[in-house]
């Protein structure tokens, strides 16, 4: 694992000492170079042993994909940002840089992590970069609210979690995941497993975000500058999933009865942030609210833990992790040339800039899972494993998946089509730098199709 | 001669991130070659692999 | 003051807190409590202006009363137990009223307010004094006492303190202030684990003085007053800023960074003696304090020029670096790496 921890850090030289006028291009090659060395974890496995292990870091089906995610995302994040912070002074894109750069380091250190500690701690890490970025370089005033939201919803949620790891510990003196499985945990007293069940999965649940904990989301979206979104909606979030995985195995007697409440509560919230995001007239806000829904899917199928809903969860989050990315960037395209995120202000874009049409058209629909898709074979794995859980939430789910084309068609309409406005004129074209970025999206997204084992986790 | 020397100057950043990949890898190695020392030399896990099998944690 | 009289002042000021560390006999804590605060009552007045004398009042009368409650509660203890071993306070009162003196001398929470007020007319580095070095001597006393202190009283002292520490820093403007209230709410951590494993105390006081250390380095170097005039100081050393709001984190009790070392432990002590709901109000009263903490940070770099401030520009003062401060940076930032090292240290 510390080979592709150790470059990462080397990054921060690269930014240090690189020429002023390449820093971009060299960081972003050598970035690039970490995340190809990086593909080599997706090596298919049957089984679902860890590898790359170490005494501190592993890896198994369940963090790889996550892992590469984490890498594929970081260059495309800074790719994003060029122009945007094109007219900065020197200190403060080189300030950028090592702040993404800490950013992943983090968030490796986190889905490596093995000792459950060592991961809390790369949890709570993350924290302070992301603050920085929506802090720092997000453009309205609004912004310090919105960090403030985000800090103090997930910490709120996430010192408990730390209370519950302790006690853990104290419990089974280790805190290995590895181990953790295999020690019975039904010996402590109910009320005991109750706050442990509730510590451990609230922390996860608001980092979800599950639906009535999500305020913090929309508004860090809606503040933050193109890298903060990219990287809240795309591994952020995942992160809460990922932790939900991890630490519900180890808390299985009470998981029966305790998850049905927040399996309930995470799939109405997938009908009701569908339909919120019908009448979301800020654009940003429309695609935070949409990985609300999706990850509300998720968070349904990790707390149910089955195998069919694990693989789903996993392959959704990788699919929604790159999507989601991808609608920023396109939001943020017509930020940067209009300055407005208001979807009326931003109509037929299809006259202008047919190109940039075409990626709309088929991010938006990666996004309402068309057939061939891997967002597809996730939702359908969720939605079979909740069939089979509960034949009744068939009707939720459907109806998800229903409001889910809903608004990804009314997002897709607003922006393209309608009626042409005046102020739109004298827009910008679209570079090779966007195009790019918009392929490189794309490009994971339909190898994925054709090999969607490499995220399949173990159960194929 | 002048040339490369500029072109050494220029582009010598890039050999951090490669020189931390080898170092990783080196360190990586080191801690498999200690797993599977501690492996061979433990009354509970030690047997001779099967042909062809992999061990466990690479 | 003439550089004679300061040294004087500083190296009384050190011996008698090192008197009362190693006294044996009530009489020699008392009169290294009392020589102790009579060297700082000058050094709180250096500055010639009524709040200078206004800040050296408030500190003598509280120092003095609760001077006066030790001594009464030493001369109770030996009246009943005919001893005046600092070791043997069995008796509930004089313990009790013992407690109550040390809450008033390191500024714990229902006896808090001079603390504040005298931060706000002294000069920065006797503020650094009072936050630091002034801790060591009661809080030698009562960790020499921690077998026979009422264990309640001190647990809900800390989190009292910790709590009101968070609340009251939230409202003010002057950063002196604010870092008294962070005292307090730091104090509260110390005070709460210290029935309960005094290492641990120990180790927290030491990171506490670091970390505080760092900061008022910082403030020193910077002269920096309000909270408004970090926005000028941006444009001086912007790297500082930076460095300062990572420590404000770090003293905060985020992760990666030193300050969530001993707090860490801390919860660890309390589960490991099946304190776990003390243990849960604890961690969560870290988020008052984060609060304000946060409310710097924004202040220090995260709403840098050129994004709209509202702000005069201060007069430029010349950044004086101070030349511990990188390592006392360093420390301050790095130290949850080498966390065994740290705890084998206490």
């Amino acid at each position: 694992m510390l080979k592709i921890i150790i470059p990462t850090i080397f990054l921060l030289p690269v930014i240090l000492l690189s020429n002023p006028k390449s820093t971009w291009m060299n960081f972003f090659i050598n970035n690039l170079l970490i995340s190809a060395t990086s593909l080599t974890i997706l090596k298919p496995q049957i089984n679902t042993e860890w590898k790359f292990s170490s005494p501190y870091t592993g890896l198994d089906h369940i963090s790889s994909p996550l892992l590469v995610l984490t890498t594929w995302l970081l260059p495309l994040m800074t790719l994003a940002s060029q122009n945007s912070l094109k007219k900065e002074p020197y200190e403060r894109k080189q300030l950028f840089l090592i702040t993404l750069t800490l950013l992943q380091t983090f968030l490796l250190g986190a889905f490596c992590a093995t000792d459950l500690a060592l991961f809390y701690i790369m949890f709570e890490a993350t924290l302070i970069p992301t603050l920085i970025i929506i802090t720092r370089w997000g453009n309205q005033p609004e912004r310090l609210n919105a960090g403030m939201y985000f800090l103090f919803y997930t910490l709120t949620a996430s010192l408990p979690l730390l209370i519950a790891l302790l006690t853990l510990y104290n419990l089974n003196n280790t805190l290995l995941i590895t181990i953790l499985h295999f020690l019975p945990q039904n010996t402590n007293p109910p009320s005991t497993s109750f706050f442990l069940w509730g510590a451990c999965m609230m922390a996860f649940l608001v980092k979800m975000p599950l639906y009535g904990l999500h305020l913090w989301l929309p508004k860090a979206h809606v503040e933050a500058p193109i890298a903060g979104s990219m990287v809240l909606a795309a591994i952020l979030l995942k992160l809460g999933g990922y932790g939900i995985i991890r630490t519900i195995t180890m808390l299985t007697p009470m998981t029966k009865t305790m998850s049905i409440p927040f399996i309930t509560l995470s799939l109405w919230g997938v009908v009701m942030t569908s339909l919120i995001c019908l009448r979301q007239t800020d654009l940003k806000s429309l695609i935070a609210y949409s990985s609300v829904s999706h990850m509300g899917l998720v968070t349904a199928a990790s707390l149910i833990h089955t195998e069919w809903s694990l693989t789903g969860a996993i392959i959704l989050m990788v699919a929604h992790g790159l999507v989601s990315s991808a609608l920023f960037c396109l939001s943020n395209f017509n930020y940067e040339r209009i300055n407005n995120r208001t979807l009326l202000l931003v109509r037929s874009m299809q006259l202008i800039m047919p190109l940039l049409s075409t990626w709309w058209l088929l991010f938006n629909l990666l996004n309402m899972a068309l057939p061939p898709t891997i967002n597809l074979m996730g939702e359908l794995l969720i939605i079979t494993a909740m069939f089979n859980w509960s034949p009744p939430t068939i009707l939720i789910t459907g109806a998800g998946v229903v409001l889910t084309a809903c608004y990804s068609l009314h997002m897709f309409l607003t922006t393209q089509h309608s009626k042409f406005s005046n102020h739109l004129a004298s827009m910008q074209m679209t570079n090779t730098r966007e195009h790019l970025l918009m392929s490189l999206h794309m490009i994971p997204m339909v190898l994925l199709m054709f090999k969607p084992e490499l995220v399949w986790s173990g159960t194929y | 001669m002048v040339n490369f020397f500029q072109f050494v100057r220029e582009h010598w950043i890039h050999v951090l991130v490669p020189f931390g990949f080898g170092l990783g890898y080196y360190l990586d190695r080191r801690s498999d070659a200690q797993l599977t020392d501690y492996r061979n030399k433990s009354k509970l896990y030690a047997r001779e692999l099967k042909p062809g099998e992999e061990v466990t944690w690479r | 003051m003439h550089p004679s009289i300061t040294s004087l002042l500083l190296i009384a000021l050190s011996t008698s807190t090192i008197i009362t560390m190693s006294s044996y006999h009530w009489m020699f804590a008392w009169a290294g409590l009392e020589i102790n605060m009579l060297s700082m009552l000058p050094l709180i007045s250096k500055e010639h202006h009524p709040r200078a004398v206004e800040a050296t009042m408030k500190y003598f009368m509280t120092q003095a009363a609760a001077s006066a409650m030790l001594i009464f509660a030493s001369t109770i203890n030996a009246w009943q137990t005919a001893q005046w071993d600092i070791s043997l306070l069995t008796p509930s009162t004089p313990m009790m009223m013992l407690t109550l003196a040390i809450t008033m001398k390191l500024g714990l929470a229902p006896f808090h307010f001079w603390l504040p007020e005298v931060s706000l007319g002294t000069t920065n580095s006797v503020m650094l004094i009072i936050t630091t070095w002034q801790k060591l001597a009661p809080l030698a006393i009562i960790i020499l006492l921690h077998n026979s202190l009422n264990h309640h009283l001190l647990t809900s002292l800390g989190l009292l303190s910790m709590v009101v520490g968070g609340w009251g820093g939230m409202n003010q403007l002057q950063i002196r202030k604010i870092m008294a209230y962070s005292s307090i709410a730091h104090m509260g951590w110390v005070v709460m684990i210290l029935p309960k494993a005094p290492d641990l105390s120990l180790l927290y006081l030491m990171l506490y003085i670091m970390l505080n250390l760092t900061m008022f380095l910082i403030i020193i170097s910077t002269a920096l007053t309000k909270l408004t005039s970090l926005f000028s100081t941006q444009n001086k050393s912007f790297p500082m800023m930076i460095l300062m709001a990572l420590t404000l984190l770090s003293m905060g009790g985020l992760p990666p960074m030193t300050g969530f070392l001993p707090k860490w432990l801390i919860l660890q002590e309390l589960i490991y003696q099946h304190q776990t709901q003390m243990a849960t109000l604890a961690s969560l009263s870290t988020l008052l304090s984060l609060f304000f903490y946060l409310r710097l940070v924004f202040n220090a770099f995260l709403t840098t020029p050129p994004n709209t401030s509202n702000v005069t520009k201060n007069w430029r003062n010349q950044t004086n670096h101070h030349i511990l401060l990188p390592q006392m940076m360093i420390l301050s930032l790095m130290l949850l790496i080498i966390t065994p090292l740290v705890i084998s240290l206490f």
